[in-house]
């Protein structure tokens, strides 16, 4: 019977199977959102559009949620998830951001000016870096860069100054995006590299000889025309930022506090807080109190919509490439 | 046709073998268990030597996930107990009976540089409701500066116990810090001379960590014991309605018989 399968197949047979997967697959995403969403349906209804608003801390909404019974009482939803969605975007455009710069100019480094050795080391480096799990990071962060952090660069003064609102333990803003930003900017340079090493050297060489030096070369006609490329590349790495759990739960300090700038910089990168899939870790415990479970699944669905969002995108804005005839 | 054949004998075969296993296992009762994970070394312990004692005739399914699982989970009867670290509350499902199987302290700890020997039990509810917010204010601490809180996030049956045993039935304030898990606490702990916490097994968290005393009593086993230390708390095996059959002898066991007090002994307080 196994002989059977390995003989080659009948074309019409292998394109059924291969098509009966791939529709599974769709099924399977398809009833995936749809579970999430009708278990988050009951947050929604009862919040509105203040569900996205400001006001009680997210931790005090959620206690209460877990005293309620079994039946809950409408008012038992009641949730203002600003704080939560302000520190998911907050982590995700700053490391972001941070990662582009880096992993643009690494890459450059490595397409165009690298020797040939050292291009041959550090790719499949990169590759090994973009595949560590994130709770490895998660534990260099507590072990290492947090008790760092909260005891050599937090001055005693700038804890009393905020003693009364919020705790400056090392755990915050500036640990979450520094590993954040190690942790997406692999992903990043990989992409980048086959977008830039796609461009053809003819082009780069062309300008060369019209008189830029190769430096302004790179810059003005490789890059420029890898550009969406680029840009793809951040969108789908901030997807990773986006869905980041477990390593944010562990260094992000645990409060759903809005990190702002009203007391200077350093205080602001000090500051804790929740994002969006630290709270569903955090909280995972609860999920069988109804109101508390369907806020989770609310975040989720948010989360879930967010990240098909960016890769859409991403997709989009690679369409003109394909006009110059690059892949990327 | 042939293979058409072939495949329907083979499921068969499969079926046969499937709907014959669990005939076969009928003699050996399952225990299903959900709950706390606080207290799951505990029962763990405790369903291996049972097994032992026991043997062919009763067999153990355990698994963690919260005090708030183990309630849900025995009351809608997908488990047969559920393992609780917390007191009975009112927001529980009706119908549960709680048998306590054993005590534990939930321990104050601090950094181990702060020498911190006692507080009183005023000092400990100013520390973690934020009115006190600076060592300075606290004789005998040797750390300076801020106090760093360090709380569970709420979902966890051990803040509920930390809250109505040693703060009076006051909340933690909410600048505290939160985490998510024992050991990310104590490591929190560890890490930060400035931090304050508390655990609830700190017997297995002995030097890496500083244990105060509160109003002058220890955290110890014999404190926890003869009850004079104010934090002590209970974990319970939940079933709906009176325990039955396989699930009432194990209660039964681990309440009465002196092999499960040794167990208990090792880590924990036996309830009297």
């Amino acid at each position: 019977m196994l002989a059977r399968l390995r003989k080659p197949w009948p074309d019409v047979r292998a394109e059924r199977m291969l098509g009966a997967v791939s529709c599974l697959l769709a099924v399977l995403v398809v009833g995936m959102v749809v579970f999430v969403a009708i278990h988050a349906w009951p947050t929604f209804s009862h919040n509105g559009l203040g569900w996205l608003g400001s006001g009680e801390t997210p931790e005090t909404s959620f206690e209460k949620m877990q005293a309620t019974s079994v039946n809950p009482p409408p008012s038992a939803y009641h949730l203002r998830a600003w704080p939560l969605l302000y520190g998911t975007l907050l982590t995700t455009v700053v490391s972001v951001a941070c990662a582009f710069v880096v992993s643009l100019f690494a890459s450059i480094f490595i397409v165009e000016l690298a020797p040939e050795r050292l291009r041959r080391l550090t790719i499949p480096v990169i590759r090994l870096l973009a595949s560590v799990p994130s709770v490895v990071y998660g534990l260099l962060g507590v072990l290492v860069l947090v008790p760092f952090v909260g005891n050599h660069l937090v001055t005693a003064s700038e804890k009393a100054s905020v003693a009364n609102t919020i705790e400056l333990t090392g755990a915050g803003l500036l640990v979450t995006v520094v590993i954040l930003t190690v942790m997406i900017a692999p992903i990043m340079i990989a992409l980048t590299c086959e977008a830039l090493a796609s461009v053809p050297s003819s082009w780069r060489e062309g300008a060369i000889a019209l008189g830029l030096n190769p430096l302004r070369a790179i810059l003005a006609v490789t890059v420029r025309a890898a550009r969406p490329a680029i840009v793809a590349a951040a969108v789908l790495a901030s997807a990773r930022a986006l869905g980041e759990a477990i390593m944010i739960s562990m260094v992000s300090g645990g409060r759903a506090f809005k990190p702002n700038l009203d007391h200077g910089l350093l205080i602001f990168l000090y500051s804790p807080l929740r994002t969006f899939a630290s709270t569903i870790v955090d909280f995972r415990e609860g999920i069988s109190a109804p109101a508390l479970g369907s806020s989770l699944y609310a975040i989720a669905l948010l989360m879930l919509l967010g990240g098909f969002v960016l890769s859409v995108c991403g997709y989009l804005i690679k369409l003109p490439l394909r006009k110059y005839q690059v892949r990327g | 046709m042939q293979r058409l054949r072939r495949i329907s004998v083979a499921l068969a075969v499969a079926g046969v073998l499937g709907v014959a296993a669990p005939a076969a296992a009928n003699a050996v009762t399952t225990v299903t268990i959900s709950g706390a994970t606080a207290s799951y070394p505990l029962v763990n312990l405790l369903a291996q030597k049972y097994v032992k004692l026991h043997p062919g005739k009763v067999k153990f399914k355990i698994a963690q996930g919260g005090a708030q699982v183990g309630i849900n989970d025995v009351a809608a009867g997908r488990v047969t107990i559920g393992d609780v670290s917390r007191d009975p509350l009112l927001s529980d499902p009706a119908g549960l009976v709680f048998y306590p199987i054993a005590k534990y302290g939930i321990c104050v700890i601090t950094n181990k540089s702060d020498a911190l020997a006692n507080l009183t039990s005023s000092q400990l509810v100013n520390i973690f409701t934020g009115k006190t917010r600076s060592w300075s204010g606290i004789p005998g601490a040797s750390a300076s500066g801020t106090i760093d809180v360090v709380s569970r996030t709420s979902v966890a049956g051990v803040l509920t116990n930390f809250q109505t045993l040693l703060l009076e039935g006051k909340k933690v304030f909410s600048a505290a810090s939160e985490q998510s898990s024992e050991g990310l606490m104590r490591q929190a702990v560890e890490n930060d001379p400035n931090a304050i916490g508390f655990v609830s097994n700190y017997q297995s968290d002995k030097g890496s960590v500083h244990a105060v005393n509160i109003s002058g009593v220890a955290c110890n086993r014999s404190t926890v014991t003869s009850g004079t230390y104010p934090g002590v708390a209970r974990f319970y095996e939940v079933t709906k309605g009176k325990a039955t059959g396989a699930a009432s002898a194990f209660i039964g066991w681990i309440r009465a018989s002196s092999a499960a007090r040794k167990i208990i002994s090792t880590q924990w307080v036996p309830v009297t």
